[in-house]
């Protein structure tokens, strides 16, 4: 199916690449393309904080990814290796789409395990430049789109929120690739239009056919500061259990899916 | 110098002089236009001074910026939590954000910051506190109770009577804080809400200052020019006579200025004052000259003859009288603060310059004068002044009672010397400012309310040296791993970024191959990872109990309102994640616990607050002593209080404790000034002293010339402890720099009482004759020097209406201990001063 679906895809984008694709099937492809490669996957991963004065702080992690429905539900496990200090902190994501997602945390020095509500999904990711929603994906039907724009190589599309109250931001731009429909550039204007956040992708190769972002960055314009995300090893359809995405794993991280595959 | 041929020179070449003098003013007040103010306290120590890099580097490494206060008070039964009170602040907060030189980010207010609650049992909920306002009282009530449990924001953003709020705005350039209090204002009234709001806070007072110190030397230094204007005007009666003096003061005033302006040196509280400094001073010997010169002018004597026995009369006492004033100012270079050795340096080659322009202008000019100008002159030194009659029958009273004035001048002595030790040191920033200005008013109303506008940090710092060594030592010279870890550094010396990125390369590096010369790496990243576990001293629950322990000291000390650290910090959040009972407000037990705990912290919408009060690195913390009171007696005491503690509980081992901040430094430079204004002072002493002997070849003449002075200086000290006023900055500068002045009325009256004497051989004739002619110079110059000062006393600012009280105080005082002191003392000491029986 997923075979299929991705074939369909690239014909469609040889044919209407003449003519333009509905600002709706950009955007809905670019949250494919980025957050629901295969049906499940498997990354090491490892962030460089870098503060605007050269300060550097590190996070190691892996991440372990289950699609419930394409375009839909998602699972997550991230479990922390580094810095040493947090080592084993666990957390789980249950990605809802209609609703708020379901997250759980794990503190292994407190022996704690703890569910987190939150107002809004645009906090920062463990202390770095990436918002947790950068990580799990905005959904996408959060923000009115409008195609702005295209090149050879991207299409531009200007978004601004349904609800202002939930963002920090009152509108974000995107360059969407035309070939891996992966956003490459992502920049967020505040209230009085100032670029204050800008997205990259850096690096991108192809996994099992699917275009993986390898590197990207995200710097914050006010503090000066900005973060390098790597990935490492990425592998799609392992076949993992959904089990292994239950709060059974917060204490217990299932330590085969751990290692790389 | 020969004054007779320098006589002969100026007066055979006017036009010269008159073109020279002209040239120079104009090409001097040409560089005015470059003026820089410079308002920062700060600059009050040198730049290089440890404090002052230590101030700085905190400043950097904790992220930290200069802060205006801005403070909402609504003092109805709700208090400012209300819904129209919360959105007229949120309103004002998220406009202020926008203004260019707001460092958003770190902007401060109920909706700019995030809020850890629980959500049901076992689920904490992030969010922010205020995004939106409540809509109804219990909601806005229900904010009150959050900020409660927030002990970072109690008491800081919110008044404990739940009066007030308050909104930090953190600026990038101090520079700038007029200007944007300026738009905060602005937006305040476009909010048009009915709460009262107030703006202040450090860098708001210095800025302001800055501006009004403009205006002040608008008003004030013309003002002086006036009235000494005025006051020549009452002397001599005639307007092209006195026009010379005039021409003196103002060339000075914009030569010296130019001059320091053209030199780079910026225009500090100090040195706006140097005009009006210069303006008195510069007029004296002039004054001298055209007393003399009208003393003894007839129209049909030939006047060069005149003048150039008038300047031969005048150029020895003149020359001292300058010389001993310019080492007043002069020794204000041994102050260690800039801006009062800038000060001291310009006014002293000032009054020099003003010499030789009196020596060399009044002369020229003089001879060119049409003798019809000089006409009503000859009427005036006939005419008799009030003042005249009241200085003499002072002199008759203390010749006839001398035993009984060195009596009471004694005792005055004893009393003033009691008042100089109950002197209180004490200065700050913000009273610089008159009681009723706006900034005055809200440091009181937002430090009634709050736990204090004033900022100082305690900083600690841990060793890292020793754990880079260690590290260091396990990298093999010329190792690959050596190589990268030292062009890592050359890249960013900081030794924790450095080994971070170090760790990085060599994953990549054991990730990328796997012969056996790369396995080697292994070791040494766990030897990493364990340098960086031990550098993070502020991890550990242990050092963090010691900044708990440090928080209770500063508030036992009583005059702190509140301190902030990030043990607050780690306990909120841990108690948040054991359920939010107040019995889990406590640290974590282990670094790890410290850690994740921060780890959540850091998951918030404002990450970087945690670096305010940890490095990045976790090797240094900073406590965020709030103060209401910016005195630096204050200050002080909270110092001696916490070196106290320091000694009896001292740090962890490795550990280092140090102060930062505005209030801290402003204590600093003051203690500093004090010791200086000593040491100026007392060397100010020693060489007017040295140059009396030598004036008047006698040991007994010196002393007697110090003597007025003395008993001057320590009386005005002494009122000044006794009043209970504040010993601060202008006051300390007043001491070295009046004594300069002061004994020029000394220098007169005893240089001319020598001549009379050596003229009469009778002391009780000498006496007479020295209370016509000799005293009334003297009393005018004491009024024109006072009076000139008195504009000062106009001024909006505090500093310059305490140096124009003071200085026109001392002046007049001590021309009247002069004039009471000297014969008295003559009298009993005639035999050894004239050397001869009574």
């Amino acid at each position: 199916m997923k075979m299929i679906l991705w074939c369909f895809g690239l014909l469609m984008s040889l044919v209407v690449s003449a003519n333009d694709l509905a600002v709706d099937e950009i955007v809905q492809r670019a949250n494919l393309a980025s957050f629901y490669a295969g049906d499940d996957g498997r990354a090491e991963a490892r962030m460089l904080i870098e503060d605007a004065k050269g300060n550097k702080q590190m996070r190691q992690f892996v991440i372990l990814r289950n699609d419930l429905s394409e375009g839909g539900e998602q699972q997550f496990l991230v479990v922390f290796s580094r810095p040493s200090d947090v080592k084993d902190t666990v957390f789980l994501v249950h990605k809802k789409v209609a609703a708020d997602d379901d997250r759980w945390l794990y503190l292994p020095a407190l022996d704690l395990e703890k569910r987190i509500a939150a107002s809004d999904n645009r906090t920062s990711f463990v202390g770095s430049d990436f918002f947790y929603e950068d990580v799990s994906g905005r959904n996408p039907a959060a923000d009115q789109h409008q195609l702005v724009g295209q090149d050879e190589t991207h299409y531009h599309l200007a978004s601004v929120p349904k609800d202002p109250t939930l963002v920090e931001f009152a509108r974000y731009t995107m360059k969407i690739d035309r070939q891996t429909f992966l956003p490459m550039l992502i920049e967020y204007h505040d209230a009085h239009d100032r670029i204050y956040r800008r997205v990259e992708v850096l690096a991108v190769d192809a996994v099992q056919g699917h275009p993986t972002v390898m590197q990207s960055k995200v710097s914050n314009l006010q503090t000066g500061g900005h973060t390098l995300l790597q990935f490492r090893g990425p592998r799609y359809d392992l076949g993992m259990e959904e089990s292994v995405f239950t709060t059974r794993s917060l204490r217990n991280p299932p330590r085969t899916w751990l290692k790389a595959q | 110098m020969n004054p007779e041929r320098l006589t002969h020179l100026v007066l055979h070449h006017p036009k010269k002089i008159f073109i020279g003098l002209v040239l120079l003013t104009v090409l001097t007040a040409a560089m005015m236009p470059l003026i820089q103010v410079d308002t920062d306290p700060e600059n009050m120590l040198p730049e290089n001074q440890a404090q002052r890099v230590f101030h700085n580097q905190v400043k950097a490494r904790f992220n930290l910026s200069d802060l205006i206060v801005v403070g909402a008070v609504n003092r109805s039964e709700q208090g400012i939590f209300n819904p129209q009170s919360l959105q007229a602040l949120l309103t004002v907060a998220n406009q202020i954000e926008a203004i260019e030189g707001v460092i958003a980010h770190d902007l401060m207010a109920l909706s700019h910051v995030d809020n850890i609650t629980q959500q049901g049992p076992g689920t904490i909920r992030f969010e922010w506190l205020m995004k939106q306002a409540p809509v109804d009282q219990p909601a806005a009530v229900a904010i009150a109770e959050q900020v409660a449990r927030l002990p970072l924001l109690q008491n800081t953003m919110v008044s404990e009577d739940l009066k007030a709020a308050s909104i930090y705005v953190p600026i990038a350039d101090k520079n700038e804080s007029h200007r944007i209090a300026t738009e905060i204002q602005t937006i305040i009234a476009g909010v048009g809400s009915t709460d009262e709001y107030h703006i202040t806070g450090l860098p708001v007072a210095e800025d302001t200052f800055g501006y009004q110190m403009f205006i002040q030397m608008g008003i004030s230094a013309p003002l002086a020019g006036l009235m000494i204007f005025v006051l020549m005007w009452v002397f001599f009666r005639n307007l092209k006579f006195i026009a010379a003096p005039m021409v003196v003061a103002m060339a000075t005033v914009i030569i010296i200025m130019g001059t320091m302006i053209g030199m780079g040196y910026t225009v500090h509280i100090m040195s706006s004052m140097i005009a009006i400094f210069l303006m008195p001073i510069a007029v004296v010997d002039s004054i001298h000259i055209l007393s003399e010169f009208v003393e003894n002018y007839e129209a049909d004597e030939d006047r060069e003859t005149v003048i150039g026995q008038v300047l031969n009369n005048l150029f020895k006492p003149m020359l001292f009288t300058s010389l001993t004033s310019s080492v007043g100012f002069f020794s204000l270079l041994l102050t260690p603060i800039p801006p009062v050795q800038i000060f001291g340096a310009f006014v002293g080659m000032g009054i020099l310059l003003a010499f030789v322009l009196t020596l060399v202008f009044v002369p020229a000019y003089l001879a060119v004068l049409k003798p019809a100008a000089l006409q009503s002159l000859r009427d005036i030194h006939h005419s008799r002044s009030g003042l005249l009659k009241g200085v003499k029958r002072l002199g008759q009273f203390s010749l006839t009672h001398s035993k009984a004035m060195v009596l009471l001048f004694l005792v005055l002595l004893a009393i003033s010397v009691l008042g100089v030790l109950r002197i209180q040191i004490n200065d700050n920033p913000v009273r610089w400012f008159k009681a009723e200005h706006p900034i005055r008013v809200a440091d009181r109303v937002l430090n009634e309310h709050f736990a204090g506008t004033y900022d100082a940090y305690l900083v600690l710092e841990s060793d890292r040296q020793s754990h880079q060594q260690q590290f260091m030592s396990q990298l093999a010279d010329g190792s690959a791993a050596e190589q990268e870890m030292t062009q890592l550094l050359q890249r960013n010396p900081d030794f924790t970024a450095a080994l971070t990125a170090w760790l990085f390369w060599a994953e990549d590096q054991l990730f990328a191959a796997d012969d056996a010369g790369v396995a080697e790496l292994e070791p040494l990243m766990v030897a990493a990872e364990q340098t960086l576990a031990d550098i993070a001293a502020f991890k550990q629950p242990a050092n963090l109990a010691y900044v708990e322990r440090l928080q209770q000291a500063l508030q036992d000390s009583g005059l702190v309102g509140k301190s902030n650290s990030l043990a607050d910090v780690v306990k909120t959040v841990y108690r948040e994640l054991m359920g939010g009972a107040a019995s889990d407000f406590r640290l974590p037990p282990t670094a790890a616990g410290v850690a994740q705990a921060l780890l959540q912290y850091q998951s918030s919408h404002r990450p970087h607050d945690l670096w305010h009060f940890v490095s990045q690195d976790h090797s240094s913390s900073l406590i965020w002593v709030q103060l209401t009171s910016g005195d630096n007696q204050d200050m002080s005491l909270v110092v001696n209080h916490m070196d106290q503690f320091l000694a009896d509980n001292p740090p962890p081992a490795g550990v280092s404790v140090a102060w930062a901040g505005k209030t801290f430094l402003n204590k600093v430079w003051q203690e500093e000034m004090v010791m200086g204004m000593g040491m100026s002072l007392v060397s100010a002493f020693v060489v007017v002293f040295v140059m009396m002997v030598v004036l008047f070849r006698s040991l007994l003449f010196g002393v007697l010339a110090m003597l007025p002075l003395t008993l001057t200086i320590a009386f005005i000290y002494g009122l000044i402890g006794w009043v209970g006023k504040d010993y601060d900055m202008p006051i300390a500068v007043l001491s070295a720099l009046t004594l300069g002045l002061s004994v020029d009325f000394a220098i007169h009256f005893l240089q001319r009482a020598r001549d009379l004497y050596q003229e009469t051989n009778d002391f009780k004739q000498t006496m007479q004759l020295m209370f016509e002619e000799p005293a009334a110079a003297i009393s005018k110059n004491a009024v024109v020097i006072a009076i000139g000062f008195t504009p000062l006393l106009l001024a909006p600012l505090v500093p310059y209406i305490t140096v124009g009280f003071f200085l026109a105080t001392i002046m007049a005082v001590s021309a009247l201990v002069t004039l009471m002191m000297l014969p008295a003392l003559l009298k009993i000491l005639v035999r050894w001063a004239f050397g001869v029986q009574r």
